[in-house]
């Protein structure tokens, strides 16, 4: 479930990049889940044809998938969702652009920036966009060799299927296995969001292929890979494919840019260089993002990948070992093999933005009780807080209470009978709770952000129109412009500074 | 609690007792059975059952025959604690060896952390007696400090993120000190340029607002007329 500010951000950037009544049917499908075309002309009371035209965009951005629900009895009816994450990318798409430029060359950034303003586009239009504005039309192959790169990085993919079937769950068999078996980890189920996600995506081979037949029509099996090609018509149809960018993949890459950060500043440069090479190397085995541990991979494998990389050369295998150790990883007997704890280190970086906003709201002895506690993972009593972080025992209590007022803390109150001093206070972190506590201000903190750039862009626009050697003359001018200028940036940093901590806990 | 002295005590009581009146002696009693615990004086009027004016004047006269002693205690500072002068307050009523008359001596422990921080930045690692050691040979203490205490310090540094604690593999930086014990490194050194960890949080006005939940879009506190935003983009 989406929290109450991550859907008012949400809401915020569809307003600004398409208009209110684009916002206010999404605004709709983020706060009451799937509807179908009646439901939400009822709901905005818009005009159909309105409501029609705003999924139509929103499907374009890939920002809402409809599907056909057969979960119940009566017929089938078409439904949509709303897609917020892909939503909150959004404004992340200059990072996407940046990660492609660096590995591949500018007619792929240029093909990818096509993608990302325009949601979805054909090999045809892809080429037409290529041609605008220059003399000769940009062949069509050439589009497709960039298509290909960008296909081969997977940082394309071909469009989910455009209305897929959702079943209603077949039940497990109903006998219960006792047992090593039913003792296997509790999984949720999945919501209907994420089962409308998995049967809309394509298998992997003809999700990243150019040529692949798709076999995806509204009564064949849209997750199978062996749909081969029938006729020369298929082959024509694959020029009308609409293509994407694949978010997942650069989310994925966000994910191990700052794993690799993290263990930087808080190992060195010799972990960091080996979880680098190790990521690297086991990519495209990852099935999700939000792997909890890196693919294992052997001592041999590791080290071959880490002396090809820049900053590897130079080691030796014992280094490697030592930094495999730093990294806490034992080998694993079995196989010899090495894994990583990536969600560790993601939650001690979630650790630190916690404590950083704890120390800078509440000070220095609030600081280091929380940290204490953050530690500890388990509850404590107010005196032996105090007393192992040699703070005032008069003033602990009221600093304590004050970070549980605001849900940094988990309290408890425990009455003793027998014992004379009756009632204990006991204090705890509860993470999972906190981090999404955390994360809720970081969408209230980035609408915020979004609110006030909007205000200071609108403040002095008449600058812009001002020609530049008139503000050259003037000193308040030159000021003024100096001021935007600076606030412009100073907000623009941070809110990409904040949406590195929204993925850390939202994404990653 | 040794033998003999327990014996002296028993003796000095019965000598005690003789010289004093039925009341004196009903309160004294049940002040000393407390130990070093104490008794607070609206619990010992009620379990005594003296009437109040001459309850105040035995307290009085047991005071000054030095028999009694009022002590602070650290949870509530406003009750009057009465204890028998040979007991040592407990450490529940004074607030351990950090606490002098109820209050916690910063000062102390302030520069306490400013002397190991010193130490350990001109360290690569040290464990806790390498600092003690440094602390009697520099002489700044007149007061005894013993290693527990030290050891309270030093983790109070690492809880303060000033310090880490790790534990030595005997080789490089932790040539001479035995592996597997507890050593504590410096995080930065002293005078150069500490890294600060600032969040992304942490760095915008928001982020450390007091008034985040009253704040909305449209509302009287909103991120439109904030004052910590203007302060924030008043270049
Ligand atoms: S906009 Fe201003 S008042 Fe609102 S949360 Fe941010 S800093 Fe606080």
């Amino acid at each position: 479930m989406v929290s109450e500010y991550g859907l008012k951000l949400a809401v915020h950037l569809i307003t600004t990049h398409f208009g209110n009544i684009v916002a206010n049917v999404c605004e709709n499908l983020l706060r009451k889940g799937p509807l179908t075309l009646d439901q939400l002309i009822r709901f905005t009371e818009l005009k159909r044809e309105q409501v029609k035209n705003s999924l139509l965009v929103l499907v374009q951005h890939n920002c809402v998938q409809p599907f056909q629900n057969q979960q119940q009895q009566d017929a089938a009816k078409t439904e949509y969702m709303a897609l917020f994450d892909n939503i909150l990318h959004r404004p992340r798409f200059p990072k996407f652009l940046d990660i492609v430029s660096r590995k591949l060359d500018d007619e792929c950034v240029e093909l990818l920036d096509g993608l990302l303003r325009n949601g979805r586009l054909t090999l045809q239009q892809m080429a037409d966009r290529a041609s605008e504005g220059k003399e000769n039309p940009v062949a069509i192959d050439v589009v497709r060799e960039s298509l290909c790169k960008l296909l081969a990085g997977q940082y394309v993919e071909r469009c989910p299927a455009p209305e897929p079937v959702l079943f209603p769950v077949v039940e497990e068999t109903t006998t219960r296995k006792r047992g090593a078996k039913s003792a296997k980890i509790f999984q949720p189920p999945l919501t209907i969001e994420q089962r409308v996600l998995e049967v809309s995506v394509a298998g992997e081979s003809i999700r990243f292929s150019l040529t692949a037949d798709t076999g995806f029509n509204a009564d064949r099996e849209t997750n199978s890979d062996d749909c081969p090609m029938t006729s020369v018509e298929d082959a024509v149809k694959e020029e009308l494919t609409p293509w994407r960018a694949n978010f997942e993949e650069f989310m994925r890459h966000l994910r191990h840019k700052a794993l690799i950060e993290n263990v930087r500043t808080r190992l060195d440069e010799g972990a960091a260089t080996i979880l680098s090479a190790i990521l690297d190397a086991t990519r495209t085995a990852e099935r999700k993002v939000k792997v909890q541990n890196s693919v294992p991979l052997s001592l041999e494998a590791i080290f071959t990948e880490v002396v090809k990389s820049e900053n590897g050369r130079t080691m030796t295998i014992d280094r490697v070992k030592a930094s495999l150790v730093q990294l806490g990883c034992p080998s694993r007997v079995p196989d010899d093999s090495y894994t990583i704890d990536l969600k560790n280190i993601i939650e001690l970086a979630r650790n630190d933005e916690v404590e950083s906003i704890v120390l800078k709201r509440y000070g220095p002895y609030a600081y280091r009780m929380f940290r204490l506690l953050s530690k500890a993972n388990c509850f404590l009593e107010t005196d032996k807080i105090a007393e192992s972080t040699l703070v005032e025992k008069k003033e602990a209590p009221r600093l304590l209470h004050g970070l549980w007022k605001d849900n940094y803390l988990h309290m408890e109150k425990l009455q003793v009978m027998a014992s004379k001093q009756s009632r204990f206070v006991m204090w705890k972190v509860n993470k999972p709770q906190l981090w999404d506590y955390v994360l809720d201000e970081m969408y209230h903190a980035a609408l915020n952000l979004n609110l006030r750039l909007g205000l200071e862009q609108e403040k002095d626009v008449e600058l812009l129109s001002v020609p530049l050697d008139k503000i050259n003359e003037s000193k308040s001018l030159q000021k003024k412009f100096e001021r935007r200028r600076r606030v412009r940036l100073l907000l623009g940093s941070s809110l990409m500074k904040l949406d590195d901590a929204l993925m850390l806990f939202h994404d990653f | 609690m040794n033998g003999g002295n327990k014996r002296k005590r028993q003796d000095m009581a019965l000598a005690v007792s003789d010289s004093l009146s039925n009341e004196e002696r009903i309160v004294y009693n049940m002040i000393r059975s407390k130990e070093n615990m104490g008794i607070w004086s609206g619990e010992l009027k009620r379990e005594t059952t003296i009437p109040e004016n001459i309850f105040k004047k035995v307290l009085k006269s047991l005071e000054a025959k030095q028999l009694i002693k009022q002590v602070v205690n650290v949870q509530s500072k406003g009750r009057k604690i009465f204890m028998a002068t040979e007991f040592q307050p407990s450490k529940e009523i004074t607030g351990g060896d950090w606490y002098s008359d109820g209050k916690l001596d910063i000062e102390f422990i302030d520069t306490l952390k400013q002397l190991s921080l010193g130490y350990l930045s001109r360290q690569k690692v040290a464990t806790v007696d390498m600092v003690l050691k440094f602390f009697k040979e520099s002489g700044a203490f007149t007061v005894e400090v013993s290693n527990q205490n030290l050891e309270e310090i030093l983790k109070t540094l690492v809880l303060d993120d000033k310090v880490s604690e790790v534990k030595s593999t005997g080789f490089d930086d932790f040539a001479g000190v035995p592996p597997g014990r507890v050593c504590y490194r410096i995080k930065s050194k002293i005078g150069g340029v500490r890294e600060e960890k600032v969040g992304a949080m942490a760095s915008i006005p928001c982020g450390v607002c007091p008034r985040i939940n009253f704040c909305t879009p449209d509302g009287v506190v909103s991120p439109k007329n904030c004052v910590y935003y203007d302060k924030w983009l008043d270049f």
